[in-house]
């Protein structure tokens, strides 16, 4: 950059040689003295200080805001159902008032307003957004008190303009006209009036973009106004407007760009300005906006992540992307501690350290592939099942030399058995009695050559063979300093489990089973698989002979810088993960041309539609291209020295709509480099930028060059102004219905519909407005209950431990046992009390917040024939001898090759797959952000447990029909 | 962004003045820094006292360069056969120098020009291609494997000469133009990777051969239009060609000359005294020796890579149908009937790059509709066989009557053989793609709806402009979803673990005619009512088999992604590469074997690394001083600093950057070309740094720099010319954990 400016200099030099300013064409600077040479003061800048505006201009000021108003908030209540991404931002506030732990890539000041606006109007967090088009009526959430914060920030967005405008020196009609074209801009309106992040981003951008307008306005005027209280002012507002736009979306960054940008610019030039600027001065300057536009920033975005630690201090569904020190800092989570050492005979359970996935766990669940032994997997949760005995590769013998069995053998040995690095063990998973094990067969999902199957074998009894051993390497790097890397000690050393007999080593990864181990997380045996996804560690550890008064250790407070960069990093892998394509999504290059919007909600023959006010979205890309070529060419003619920059009008031009263009292109090219999935809102602070380019390209034509000859007709600039303004809203009016959720008409639908690409759908609209009176009241209408499987009353419960027969595999088509099919798969939940028996509903809503449950997992196939009928099945007894073993029978041949079967019986003939599915392709969908931890939450909601007086623990079964 | 903000500066209207003051110092003021050239004037005057120094002063010019070429062919080929066995991507190249010599038609990332020049290397070692070159193999007697490796070695050993004259041009000082030669010769990295049959060295050279052809070509510029000035542009332009034509890591390199080219021009278009014409003479000039020979000579190397492979070989599916048609001994398209009829077995490909052919088997969809998958898939197997087939409302194929002739705007169906479902499409979203439909195979021959039914559309057709009838091979088509109105396309995007990771079929509503993942054409064809024709007679053009190859080496180039969970000892990350802080063993660390280690001279790459800091650190402080008003530089200087050091540095990013965003799996020699680069840098702040100094200093400075560059080269020399016995013997050369030449 520096090289190009230097490059420059010549023109600059062209420009300083005094040339007779042709008179009458430039207007001078009104009563300031003469300017010398190489003061930074800008030529042609008035000082538009927004606190020294006419009265009457914050009348209109007023005046549009109250319009804005009535627009934004004309019918907000409406739709009464969830929409769009409501379905995240309103849950959000849920867990907010709940103080369960979330994770979600958008930082929290958005989030704690809404939550706030939701709180003061007695929300109680019951609700949980779960889908759109989940009604809010019914249950009295006060969902327009919430949207109303997204609605205010709307509404202030018209305004913001206004001032904006006025501060770069535009006349009063351009402004209103700016603020008109904003207040009826169809997408900023969609958005601002449903609970999502984007009204409030846009207000935090225009607002920065305002005070570092009206700082760089103060700066201009030169030395007279540098350090005055407006210039601070507005330097201060700066900083905590991009603090602001910071902490509400990480779009904020490219705010933070262009100011940064340009006052890297201000600070250049102030540099050269080196007869009024000592370097005392520069320095001031220089700290004062280091203080302003990066501390002030920096500290008020960190306040913001205390303030969402205060909040959230209870475990919930985001738990599961956060390290166990982490963790351990939300209540309930916190463990209690632990014997430090680790002996032999040691009941541990063991955590993989890189990914969440949780425990070494076990079940009693066969694999369906591979050796067809029991699983192993990896399971977030506290359970008896991850537990595991860490055994000796022999017993140890009593004084007569026999060895002593059972799990209490090595409870008074002589010598304390540690176990240091190279011990080799046998890990013995006391629920199903089998061992730790592994053998030359390729894992259930990830067929990798070099990776190996991992499973649970042996039963009660067995004395284990050679494939059970295990050798711990303690890597020492990971480890804590001092003892914990020489012997295993729990939490501080982090160590691998190489297989003896093959060499691999105990391994895990972000890697899904399918739903026949309830989705838990893939281990396998890898060799050369990379370090930090084979390391482990111990957490709890038991050892009779390791009392209360042992050495217990407990996992390190990470503080809140701790917890704050892990959450950044955690966010920004998030972030950087949600690349999966939405239906609904777009790429930037679609953008400026408004080619495609999304699908925000439908029901009732009403929809939701983001789209953008056509004229107003064109007008801002037409003015983004006439700066560009006007660019294009004064760069040409400055380097063929054409002294164009001599004029002081082309050079405001330049340089007042390159500061918009250049805001435009800071919030719209990043994009390009993106992977994420991206939609057409994310255009919007763009957009707002190059509204704003349009309104100066108009005042500049219609009221400040000369030679264009309307300079001197005012007239022209307000009729045309009026015009434009009064087209946008007719526009809007014809869009409307989409951006309101009002009924429409076919007819009027497709007259509008000018494209193709804009994909809502017409004919979902009914006839006629008079075909709405005749349909029920739309607030009546009960959500249909969607795709709920009915619950097949359990007769006979069959005994728990039911390996999977007729389960189909994955992906090989093997077809069914002839004549049955497996219909459907279904689950349900049931509550059993201690001794097996099933609990009704009441009994269960008795006991509920007085114990504690625990989930089990169980799949269950039932066979039912062509009729429906049951086929009663006969269920296989537990084998009571080893179950096949393929190191002794050779590699199972089975492994999931795809087979050719040609002559696979074909479904019976149905109407292609219209309905359900196709039906469900139509329905909007909230954008992926944050699915993932939707996702994990299944699985983490029920760790939230009421501490109680637990009785013995009641089971809850889920059992899969 | 640049241009952008720095025209603000000038827009904004604070600035005035400085650049006058500027032009004013420029003019001719005195400046401190005119007293470096009379120094070294004093240097020259110093040495003529003796005479055998002056001659060897006068002859310096031709006595160094000699020198250090007979050094450098000493190093680079020295014990050159010793390891008789195939040594790390020995495996790939000399595989691929086997297949020109058995003229196999093979498909690489990379395009043809070196391993035309291994094979070429093989034939004239009179190798016949039949070794398979598997690594870590010993080579057999007959193959000549110590002159293939000569032959390599060649190109990497001419660098060092042509660093001297670049350096040179480059109008450092004497010293310094020493010191960079050495660096270059004793770089130990570049020794080792030169003696292999690698495309490296020939990647090397071609960057040294732009830099050094560049740098002449910038020493003629106040001749512009004379003989010399032609000849330097045009063999910029020559060696352009080759190194793109190597490795396309060679565009780098080119961008670099594109950037200066664009910068002299833009000068140029400044000039107000340079009449229009001549203007337009220097841009035509230039795009004709920088653009079209390069692109000629690119070419050039593809027509002779389809020249020589003229045998069917492993690489067959990455092309189209046609051109597989005209490779010998290929199964495609011998016999097919020419014209295309309802019931005819035809397997259907792909024209998009790298595209495969139609695919379906018994595996569902796990999501969306459940039904049966349809892929596009490379293989070929029986699963790509699909039954053309009248649609519902049509009469039904009968098998006895004549054959009806399926042609543009009729509607078939599309029966899969081994299965009997119809291809199928319908509203649900695409695996994958989301915005576009999921294809499916559904239903069979009497069960199923009229969303089986897909219209034919003709794009084009090489061999006929009658569009009533499809041809095997020759005719395009799309497509079309009688239903839905979308068209079938498969567009490179592959599909989860449940796909095989397969190519996902789509169905897209964009109708893009030009859409090359939409089309389709007819490969194999049976159908024994028709009698065989020779559809493979038709040739298909140079420019499409061109572009076709070059997309599909680009795409896989792509796919190089490693596997996020192996651990991958060989790969390297990009911030390891400046540190050295990681080696390569290219062999097994067999105490029997010879073993080779790719590992620099330290203190070539920490000195060139530090140089690179320092000098952004320079820049940084001139031109804050220039802002602030201090005129301390020449012109002279300004223009050193401007053409021996921001170009290079800018030659370091354009080298480097590209593996810092590449996803693909990288190693240590990515860096080498950037380090040639980071070598002038540092070369130019050695003459920048010691020239203002008394020469005792000066001396004294470089002899130690030189010595010790000597050194550590002899010192590491072993991991270059082959460790022979227990790598325990090198680990005095193990500085740290990292350099694994040896496991003690």
């Amino acid at each position: 950059m520096a090289k190009s400016l230097a490059a420059k200099a010549p023109s600059q030099a062209r420009r300083a040689s005094p040339s007779p300013q042709p008179a009458g064409r430039i207007p001078k600077p009104k009563s300031k003295a003469p300017k010398r040479k190489d003061d930074y003061t800008s030529d042609g800048v008035d000082d538009n200080d927004v606190f020294l505006l006419p009265i009457s201009d914050y009348q209109v000021t007023i005046l549009v805001t109250i319009v804005s108003a009535i627009v934004r908030l004309y019918r907000i209540y409406q739709p009464t159902s969830v929409v769009f991404d409501e379905v995240h931002f309103g849950g959000f506030a849920s867990k907010y008032i709940k103080g369960r732990f979330f994770m979600d890539v958008h930082p929290p000041l958005a989030k704690l307003m809404i939550t706030l606006f939701g709180w003061i109007a007695g929300f109680n967090g019951d609700f949980d957004f779960k889908e759109i088009g989940k009604d809010y009526l019914e249950p009295g959430v006060p969902y327009v008190a919430m949207r109303l914060f997204p609605a205010l920030c709307g509404i202030f967005l018209a305004p913001t303009m206004f001032l904006t405008l006025k501060t770069v020196g535009c006349r009063t009609t351009t402004a209103i006209l700016g603020a008109g074209m904003i207040i009826f801009e169809n997408g900023l309106l969609t958005q601002a009036r449903l609970i999502l992040l984007d009204a409030p981003l846009m207000i935090g951008t225009a607002f920065t973009a305002l005070a570092f307008n009206s700082f760089t306005n103060q700066h201009e005027l030169g030395p007279s106004k540098a350090f005055e209280p407006s210039w601070w002012f507005w330097l201060i507002m700066s900083g905590l407007g991009l603090g602001i736009t910071f902490s509400i979306k990480w779009v904020g960054l490219f705010t933070i760009a262009w100011v940064g940008s340009l006052t890297l610019v201000q600070l250049w030039v102030l540099l050269g300005d080196h007869k009024h600027v000592s370097m005392r001065l520069f320095t001031k300057h220089f700290l004062a906006r280091v203080f302003c536009l990066i501390v002030i920033p920096l500290g008020f975005y960190m306040a913001m992540f205390g303030i969402h630690f205060l909040c959230l201090t209870n475990p919930g569904e985001g738990d599961g992307f956060m390290s166990s020190e982490f963790q351990s800092t939300l209540n309930s989570k916190g463990m209690q501690d632990v014997a430090a050492d680790v002996l032999m005979g040691s009941r541990v359970s063991i955590r993989h350290v890189n990914t969440q996935g949780g425990y070494l766990h076990s079940h009693p669940l066969m694999y369906p592939t591979g050796s067809k032994q029991q699983q192993i997997t990896l399971y977030p949760h506290k359970d008896d099942n991850n537990v595991w005995l860490l055994e000796n590769q022999t017993q140890p013998l009593d004084i007569h030399g026999n060895p002593i069995n059972g799990s209490t053998a090595w409870n008074n040995l002589p010598e304390v058995p540690y176990i240091t690095d190279g011990a080799v063990l046998r890990l013995y998973h006391t629920p199903t009695h089998r061992r730790l094990h592994s053998h030359d067969v390729r894992p259930p999902v990830t067929e990798a050559e070099w990776q190996n199957e991992v499973s649970a074998y042996g039963y009660e009894g067995f004395d284990g063979d050679a494939n059970d051993y295990f050798r711990v390497e303690i890597v020492k790097k990971k480890s804590k300093r001092g003892v914990s890397q020489e012997r295993v000690r729990t939490i501080d050393t982090k160590f691998r489990l190489v297989h003896i007999m093959t060499g691999c080593v105990l391994f895990s990864h972000k890697v899904k089973l399918p739903d026949w181990a309830s989705e838990q997380q893939e281990v396998t045996c890898a060799r050369g698989g990379t370090l930090p996804n084979s390391l482990w560690y111990i957490e709890s550890n038991e050892h009779d002979t390791l009392g209360p008064d042992a050495e217990k250790v407990n996992y390190a407070n990470p503080g809140f810088l701790g917890k704050f960069w892990e959450l950044q990093v955690v966010m920004w892998k998030t972030n950087a993960g949600l690349v999966e394509s939405h239906a609904w999504d777009s790429r930037p290059e679609a953008w400026p041309v408004l080619r495609r919007g999304i699908n925000f909600w439908g029901k009732n023959h009403t929809q939701i539609y983001l789209i953008g006010n056509p004229l107003v979205w064109w007008s801002a890309s037409v003015a983004v291209a006439i700066y560009v070529l006007f660019k294009g060419l004064a760069v040409l003619r400055w380097q063929r020295s054409c002294g164009d920059y001599s004029n002081t009008i082309f050079k405001r031009f330049d340089y007042e709509i390159g500061t918009s263009v250049l805001g435009w292109a800071f919030h719209y090219f990043p994009f390009y480099l993106m992977q994420r999935q991206l939609f057409l809102h994310h255009y919007f602070p763009a957009l707002y930028f190059g509204i704003m380019a349009f309104c100066q390209v108009f005042d500049f034509v219609t009221a400040r060059i000369a030679v264009v000859g309307l300079k001197d007709h005012p007239i022209i600039n307000r009729a045309t102004a009026t015009a434009l303004l009064a087209l946008s809203g007719v526009v809007f009016y014809l869009y409307s219905p989409l951006a309101y959720g009002n009924p429409w008409t076919k007819a009027e639908c497709n007259r509008v519909k000018l494209f193709s690409t804009w994909d809502w759908d017409c004919n979902n609209f009914l006839d006629s407005y008079d075909a709405y009176s005749s349909l029920p009241s739309v607030a009546a209408v009960p959500t249909p209950e969607q795709s709920q499987a009915p619950v097949i009353p359990q007769a006979a419960v069959p005994p728990p431990q039911v390996p999977i027969v007729n389960e189909e595999p994955a992906i090989s088509g093997a077809p069914p046992p002839p004549g049955h099919s497996i219909v459907a798969r279904e689950e349900r939940v049931e509550y059993r009390d201690q001794h097996g028996n099933l609990l009704d509903e009441e009994q269960v809503k008795a006991l509920e917040g007085k114990v504690e449950f625990q989930t089990r997992y169980e799949t269950r196939t039932r066979l039912v024939d062509a009729d429906g009928n049951e086929i009663p099945q006969s269920v296989e007894p537990e084998p009571a001898v080893a179950p096949p073993h393929p190191d002794v029978q050779g590699v199972d041949s089975e492994t999931t090759k795809r087979s050719l079967v040609p002559d696979e019986p074909i479904p019976p003939p149905e109407k292609s797959v219209e309905g359900v599915k196709e039906a469900e392709e139509k329905i909007a969908k909230p954008a992926s952000e944050g699915n993932e931890a939707t996702k994990l939450a299944s699985e983490g909601s029920e760790a939230a447990k009421p501490a109680s007086e637990v009785n013995e623990p009641i089971k809850k079964e889920e059992v899969v029909a | 962004m640049a241009a952008v903000v720095d025209t603000h500066a000038v827009a904004s209207g604070f600035d005035a003045g400085d650049a006058a003051r500027r032009r004013n110092n420029v003019a001719g003021a005195p400046q401190p820094a005119v007293v470096k050239p009379v120094e070294a004037e004093d240097k020259t005057k110093a040495k003529k006292a003796p005479s055998f120094l002056q001659v060897l002063d006068q002859w310096e010019w031709l006595i160094v360069p000699i020198l250090v070429t007979a050094v450098s062919f000493f190093t680079r080929f020295y014990k050159i056969g010793l390891s008789p066995i195939v040594t790390w991507d020995e495996a790939h190249f000399g595989k691929f120098g086997s297949h020109y010599l058995k003229r196999e038609f093979y498909f690489d990332v990379h395009p043809p020009a070196g391993k035309l020049l291994v094979g070429l290397s093989g034939y004239l070692a009179g190798y016949n291609g039949s070794f398979e070159f598997k690594s870590g193999e010993t080579y057999p007697e007959e193959i000549n494997y110590t002159f293939m490796r000569q032959f390599n070695a060649f190109w990497g050993a001419v660098c060092v000469p042509m660093a001297y004259w670049t350096a040179k041009e480059l109008n450092l000082r004497r010293p310094a133009v020493w010191f960079v030669t050495l660096m270059v010769l004793c770089e130990n990295s570049y020794t080792t990777i030169s003696r292999f049959i690698l495309l490296d060295s020939m990647l090397l050279f071609g960057t040294v051969a732009t830099t050094l052809c560049w740098a002449k070509f910038h020493g003629q510029r106040k001749r512009a239009f004379e003989p010399a000035w032609f000849l330097w542009l045009f063999m910029t332009g020559l060696s352009i060609g080759f190194v793109c034509s190597v490795k396309l890591v060679g565009l780098f390199v080119t961008s670099l000359v594109g950037l200066y080219t664009i910068e002299d021009l833009w000068r140029k278009f400044g000039d107000t005294k340079i009449p229009i014409p001549e203007l337009a003479a220097h841009v035509v000039t230039r795009v004709i020796g920088l653009i079209i020979l390069p692109i000629l000579i690119y070419m050039l190397s593809f027509a002779i890579h389809f020249a020589v492979l003229t045998n069917s070989g492993p690489g067959d599916a990455q092309m189209s149908s046609l051109f597989q048609a005209n490779l010998k001994g290929t199964e495609v398209g011998r016999d097919s009937p020419l014209e295309v009829a309802l019931g005819s077995r035809v397997t259907i490909k792909n024209m998009g790059y790298g595209g495969g052919l139609l695919h379906s088997h018994v595996q569902t969809y796990p999501e969306g509709s459940g039904q049966q998958q349809v892929t596009c898939y490379h293989h070929k197997d029986a699963n790509n066989d699909w039954f053309f087939y009248p649609n519902r409302k049509d009469t039904d194929l009968d098998i006895e009557a004549e054959p009806r002739f399926i042609g543009d705007g009729q509607t078939i169906r599309l029966i899969h053989m081994q299965t009997g479902r119809n291809l199928h499409s319908h509203e649900i979203s695409a695996p994958v793609t989301k915005a576009d439909k999921e294809v499916s195979s559904y239903g069979n021959l009497t069960v199923g709806d009229e969303k089986d039914h897909w219209k034919i559309e003709v794009i084009s057709d090489a061999a006929s402009r009658d569009r009533t009838k499809i041809r095997t091979l020759t005719t395009a088509f799309r497509l079309r979803h009688e239903v839905l109105g979308c068209y079938l396309r498969a567009g490179n995007v592959n599909l989860p673990q449940w796909g095989f990771k397969q190519i996902e079929v789509t169905c897209t509503k964009d109708n893009k005619p030009r859409d090359q993942y939409t089309h389709w054409n007819i490969e194999s064809h049976v159908n024994e009512k028709l009698p065989p024709g020779d559809p493979g007679q038709y040739k298909s053009p140079f420019l499409n088999d061109f572009i076709h190859l070059n997309v599909a080496m680009m795409t896989s180039n792509n796919a190089l992604v490693p596997d996020p969970d192996k651990q991958d000892d060989l790969a390297s990350q990009w911030w390891q590469w400046p540190l050295l802080h990681v080696g390569l063993r290219m062999c097994s660390w067999d105490d029997k074997i010879v073993k080779y280690f790719l590992l620099g001279n330290p203190l070539v790459y920490w000195g060139s690394t530090a140089g690179l800091g320092v000098f952004g650190l320079l820049v940084v402080w001139y031109t804050l001083r220039w802002q602030r008003g201090f005129r301390e530089l020449s012109d002279d200087d300004v223009d050193r600093i401007h053409y021996a050091g921001i170009y290079p540095v800018i030659g370091w990013f354009l080298h480097y950057l590209p593996f810092v965003v590449m996803a693909r799996v990288t190693y240590v020699h990515h860096y080498y070309p950037a380090l040639y680069f980071a070598i002038l840098v540092l070369g130019f702040l050695a003459d920048w740094f010691l020239s203002p100094l008394r020469k005792s200093i000066q001396y004294g400075a470089y002899t130690v720099l030189d010595v010790v560059t000597i050194g550590l080269y002899i010192f590491f020399l072993p991991i270059c010319w082959g460790m022979v016995g227990p790598n325990k013997d090198y680990s005095y050369m193990k500085w740290f954990d990292n350099w694994k030449m040896s496991d003690a």
